[in-house]
């Protein structure tokens, strides 16, 4: 039998078929990226324990009112640009202080950063103690059915646990950290506009981002930025980011307190 | 006789269109990796706020442990006073939808709910990694974010995300 040719299969609608799947692409799909800023909730307690005072120079208040005005630390400010530099200062004021400065500062009214917070310094001993103490009390606790309560001594032993495993991360014995009550509090009335809300937020971000970052570099020669998108697509941790990144979060913690508008 | 043929009458060549799929399938390459799916289309106006150093969603989108919330006003105008404060909610995925598919806060518990147990177990996380993202209009008042974070505490569903326009670094 004579060679036949096979006939060539017509191609001609090839650019008809991937039109079709290019254009359903172009619809069913967005180009801009979804970003947001993470907040923890507080878990709901039935009968919360008490909260010992806090000291004003704790607290980073930041209020909002129905106008869109802004209030930082009781100071009316004008432009929500500088809220990230205040927190910065909030945090940085007295990081400097060696101990024996911190002791003798914080009792002195006329120093100008007495109305900061102050760092402590607390060594791998001093954690091993406060972890065997907040043991007891949640045992205590547990003795009186008193879950609520024991729960939150256990809480402070994973805190404390995660500075543990911060030391131990780092390889140092004493760890610099700010005091464990000092917040940021975000005020806000029924009207204040999401606007305002989400900038005061996204300063926050900026400042706590800054600070990271600096202690990222210093100590691990990287980007908090990259690490943090790094850890955040690696679901099972495989490049060994989350213990550094829990340093940083021990180092300078993002403990934010947003309080609901009254009635 | 002459050495020059007279000019035949001759249209203009076909353009040669062989290449046209693989331009076509580059571009279709080209917009399968560079985009997202949308997870639906709300019937509320949502014109995100502005903000810096916003976390990037995407890998929790691909793992489906994220859930969507936009808060805005009604795209029809007509419905617009029917919510308190003009604002209304739409939820990506809900089981029933109501006519309009707008809720106010306390349809939010169930929803997340309904959400979380319809998921399979194996990729389940528990309920409080399991990330909220409010996008809410720039206009929207505060109290309603805050209407939100109440029926989120209330089932432990703790992570919360505020959704902005990422400006990026200035």
């Amino acid at each position: 039998m004579a060679k036949r040719d096979i006939p060539e299969i017509n191609a001609g609608s090839m650019a008809d078929i991937a039109f079709l799947l290019l254009i359903f692409f172009l619809v069913t799909t967005t180009m801009d990226k979804d970003t947001a800023y993470v907040r923890q909730i507080p878990k709901k307690l039935d009968n919360p324990p008490e909260t010992p005072p806090i000291e004003d120079r704790n607290i980073c208040e930041i209020r909002a009112n129905s106008q869109n005005a802004l209030l930082f630390r009781n100071e009316e400010l004008e432009d929500p640009n500088e809220i990230s530099e205040k927190i910065l200062e909030f945090y940085r004021m007295n990081e400097v202080l060696t101990e024996s400065q911190t002791e003798a500062r914080i009792q002195q009214s006329s120093y100008e950063g007495y109305n900061y917070p102050f760092y402590s310094f607390i060594t791998l001993k001093g954690i091993e103690d406060a972890i065997e103490k907040e043991y007891k009390l949640a045992e205590e606790a547990e003795a009186v059915d008193n879950y609520d309560i024991a729960d939150f001594h256990y809480k402070s032993v994973d805190d404390w646990k995660k500075k543990q495993k911060a030391l131990q991360t780092l390889g140092i014995n004493e760890l610099k950290e700010i005091h464990p009550q000092a917040h940021i509090r975000v005020v806000v009335q029924q009207r204040t506009e999401y606007k305002l809300f989400a900038k005061i937020q996204s300063e926050i971000e900026e400042a706590i981002y800054e600070l990271r970052d600096d202690a990222a570099k210093k100590y691990f020669v990287e980007s908090y930025g990259v690490m943090k998108t790094r850890r955040a697509m690696d679901k099972a941790d495989e490049q060994g980011d989350q213990p550094k990144l829990d340093v940083l979060k021990v180092l300078y913690p993002d403990r934010i307190i947003e309080v609901r508008p009254k009635k | 006789m002459s050495k020059f043929r007279k000019e035949e009458k001759k249209g203009a060549p076909g353009v040669n269109t062989s290449s046209l799929p693989d331009i076509v399938f580059m571009l279709l390459f080209f917009f399968m990796v560079a985009t997202t799916t949308k997870e639906s289309d709300p019937t509320v106006k949502v014109e995100r706020p502005e903000g810096v150093r916003a976390t990037d969603l995407t890998p929790y989108k691909q793992r489906s442990e994220i859930d969507f919330l936009y808060l805005g006003k009604p795209s029809n105008p007509a419905r617009v006073d029917d919510f308190e404060m003009g604002y209304a909610m739409f939820l990506d995925n809900v089981a029933q939808p109501q006519p309009g598919d707008l809720y106010t806060a306390n349809m939010i518990s169930r929803w997340k709910k309904d959400k979380y147990e319809s998921k399979p177990p194996r990729m389940v996380e528990p309920i409080e990694n399991v990330i909220t993202c409010v996008k809410a209009d720039k206009g929207a008042p505060s109290i309603l974010i805050f209407d939100i974070r109440d029926q989120l505490q209330s089932i432990d569903a703790l992570t919360v995300a505020y959704a902005v326009s990422d400006k990026g670094a200035y």
